[in-house]
């Protein structure tokens, strides 16, 4: 429980450098360990295959796009984000973490909950046997991906 | 296991907050899809964090991975959004894309 | 098959760039539109056999061995598919002639085929996370659609468009999560079946405002609507015609009625929230598409106020309020698909959409003024056209009801919304021929074709309307009204 306490600190410290930082790399950089922060969450959960999921797609490959993105726009004056905006965040985190454990205290008494039993079949036997039409899904989801990339990057070989 | 869920429910809200405060204030595009990013991990969170608590910790992790799926192909069409629009302007200042006014 | 109509788009869109290898233009747009008439010929002939006696569950065998997709279809779903079907197949035929000097015309069909799955999917999911999965689909080949031009206007609308989406998304994804985490499970059936042996009524309160905000977002409902009047003007014509026409509703109001009606069920909260909704969409819209100089916004406002209408009907609840409001669905898709195409064509001939810019384009496009006078009479509900018996259903639904207010709100923004269509047709199609459109062109034959289809669908379901209302709309609202009981029952969802 500790320990779970302790990652998710790390989650949320790395995302919130991720987010003030004021070097894009930097902020990439924050977003990757937040992820790897997460995947190991996700393991010691007992969710292994969203684990491995989160470190490899999300730390790796989305942190690689970021990278490319960073470096086909280096710009030469960078925009300069409000100072404001960097020293309000502890008032607003400070403020929001307050109303959530509020809230999140006011709702445990309230919320009703479904018992439920144990789980049936093995991780591949849910993904493949009853969750089939998510992969159709997945498929056309990264269809629609590729194509949209092959759309805003194509050569513009007739011009008006 | 009520309290567990309660647990990431409520680190999971930090975190949206957090996103949710990237895309309020930042002004360079890039920062406000790691805004973006941030929420995706929240969403993550609290899905897997569901099926933990309620002990179907199997469905929930393929759903997190579909989720994980969509949002590498949302990823990639917005960051060639990004670079297109870089390409048009020379900058990334979102304060510079105030010509529609919606 | 039901899978048809979501593996046939896919996979002539997987083939698509192969294909555009060989052939530019000719092969592209005739699978396309092949792939899109298939669909309407499928969902008006067999669809309708298939739901006779009742929602049908649906097991996919392939090779003889059964998958584990299981779709379902009952006349909400057939009526939606239906829809996509005929304004996606004018849509496609349009783009024969517009999308030509964009470019990459493959990548373009595989884009609107990918649309099309990611709608179909969603309208065939049985299961709430799988509406969150097409629905993405659809959005974010719509994303690359809106931009496809790659001119700055549309870039801009398309971020804009994207970062509001993605966080509707989020919101609509949490909701479900914490709806799993309530009752065990995503698909409608078992939510349906948990929620009733619970009593959570701030948990389900919470996740309905998720819901609105997400889904409402998607449809452009006041006040999440601030990224449509950017967003259709600036995508090319067609785009602007399937985002308006379909897109909005399928992931908006259908994903929204759906779920309200037949997994958490109506409650008179729920009711009255979305009436007021629907209200305040219907007034808003139509006063700020008054002043509108350029044409595509002002169409666009009209598409947010027009929502509103069906929003209302269905938040209504009434059978006949539903009906009213899934008539107006349908009615709505087909004459601002109709108004957006012909916008294109405007654009494409006189180059500019300042409304103050054009004037008696009637005596030199006189089938694209014919067609936007039936479409702007249409959505105004004038008789005989199809928009008059739909807004009729909806004004004597809530007389019924005994909201009177509602009824004379509703009746009053009608005639602003005349007001501004005629705005409209005088600015761009009559009054005197400028001097410099004196040589413009009408419109190409498929762009014009397209054009003059839905248009004569706006007049015939207008002549016939009870024959409509009798095949599609009321198997349609019989399964909504069903309510929570559609999707516990064993043959249905």
């Amino acid at each position: 429980m500790i320990g779970q306490i302790l990652l998710l600190s790390g989650l949320v410290l790395f995302s919130i450098l991720a987010v003030l930082a004021k070097d894009l790399i930097k902020s990439a950089i924050g977003l990757a360990l937040a992820s790897l922060f997460l995947g190991i969450i996700f393991f010691r959960m007992g969710a292994p295959y969203a684990g491995v999921f989160e470190i490899s797609v999300v730390a790796g490959l989305i942190t690689v796009l970021f990278m490319l993105t960073i470096a086909l726009t280096k710009t030469g004056g960078d925009v300069r984000e409000s100072k404001t905006a960097t020293l309000v965040f502890p008032v607003f985190f400070i403020l929001a973490g307050l109303i959530d454990i509020f809230v999140m205290k006011g709702l445990l008494p309230k919320l009703q909950v479904l018992q439920s039993g144990p789980e049936a079949g093995t991780f591949a036997e849910i993904l493949w046997k009853q969750r089939t039409f998510d992969l159709v899904g997945q498929l056309a989801v990264i269809l629609a991906g590729v194509f949209a990339v092959l759309a805003l990057f194509r050569k513009k070989d007739n011009h008006d | 296991m009520i309290e567990n869920w309660f647990l990431y429910l409520g680190f999971a809200a930090a975190l949206l907050a957090v996103g949710l405060y990237a895309l309020l204030t930042m002004r360079n595009v890039i920062k406000l899809f790691i805004g973006i990013e941030v929420v995706s991990k929240a969403v993550s969170l609290v899905l897997v964090g569901t099926g933990f608590a309620r002990n179907h910790i199997l469905l929930a992790q393929s759903l997190v991975i579909t989720f994980i799926v969509v949002e590498v192909s949302l990823v990639a069409t917005a960051l060639a959004l990004i670079i297109n629009i870089y390409k048009k302007t020379g900058s990334l200042d979102v304060r510079k894309l105030t010509k529609l006014r919606g | 098959m039901i899978f048809l109509y979501i593996g046939l788009p896919l996979l002539v869109a997987a083939l698509l760039p192969l294909v555009g290898k060989i052939s530019k233009r000719f092969l592209p747009d005739l699978l396309a539109n092949g792939v899109f008439l298939t669909l309407l010929v499928l969902a008006v002939t067999s669809g309708r056999r298939l739901i006779g006696a009742g929602p049908v569950l649906q097991q996919f065998r392939w090779m003889g061995e059964d998958t584990g997709i299981a779709l379902a279809v009952d006349g909400f779903s057939l009526f939606m598919l239906m829809t996509i079907a005929l304004v996606t197949l004018c849509v496609g035929l349009y783009s024969i002639n517009y999308m030509e000097h964009y470019g990459s015309k493959s990548v373009y069909y595989a884009l609107l085929l990918m649309m099309m799955t990611g709608m179909n999917g969603l309208v065939l999911a049985a299961d709430l996370f799988q509406v969150y999965l097409f629905l993405e689909v659809a959005a974010i080949a719509s994303y690359a659609l809106v931009a496809y031009g790659l001119e700055y206007d549309e870039l801009e609308a398309s971020f804009k468009y994207l970062m509001l989406s993605v966080v509707a998304s989020a919101a609509v994804l949490i909701s479900i999560a914490v709806i799993f985490g309530m009752t065990g499970s995503v698909g409608f059936a078992a939510v349906a079946e948990g929620l009733r042996g619970l009593d959570s009524r701030v948990a389900v309160g919470f996740c309905s405002a998720l819901f609105i905000f997400g889904f409402g977002l998607k449809a452009a409902l006041v006040p999440f609507h601030a990224w449509l009047p950017d967003a259709h003007p600036s995508a090319p014509a067609p785009i602007s015609a399937i985002l308006s026409g379909l897109l909005i509703k399928v992931s908006g109001v259908y994903a929204l009625t759906r779920i309200f009606f037949n997994v958490f069920g109506l409650t008179p909260a729920l009711s009255e929230v979305l009436m007021w909704t629907g209200m305040v969409s219907i007034v808003v819209a139509a006063m700020l598409a008054v002043g509108q100089p350029d044409m595509k916004r002002m169409l666009a406002y009209s598409s947010i106020s027009q929502v509103g209408y069906i929003v209302l009907g269905i938040g209504l609840g009434t059978p006949l309020g539903v009906a009213g409001g899934l008539f107006h669905l349908f009615n709505h898709a087909v004459a601002k698909g109709l108004l957006f195409l012909n916008s294109g064509a405007v654009q494409q001939a006189t180059g500019t959409r300042d409304l103050d810019q054009m004037g008696g384009l009637a005596k030199r496009m006189p089938l694209t003024a014919g067609t936007s006078i039936v479409g702007s009479l249409s959505i105004t509900g004038v008789p005989p056209l199809a928009g008059f018996w739909s807004k009729l259903l909806i004004i004597i639904a809530l007389v019924q009801a005994r909201q009177g207010t509602l009824a004379v709100l509703a009746v009053l923004a009608s005639v602003v919304t005349l007001w501004y269509y005629l705005i409209l047709q005088r600015k761009a199609f009559f009054g005197k021929l400028e001097e410099r459109w004196k040589d413009v062109k009408e419109a190409p034959f498929w762009m014009s074709a397209a054009t003059v289809i839905l248009a004569l669908v706006a007049i015939g379901v207008g002549i016939w309307f009870a024959v409509m209302i009798r095949t599609w709309i009321q198997p349609a609202s019989d399964a909504l009204s069903q309510g929570v009981q559609a999707a516990l029952s064993t043959r249905g969802f």
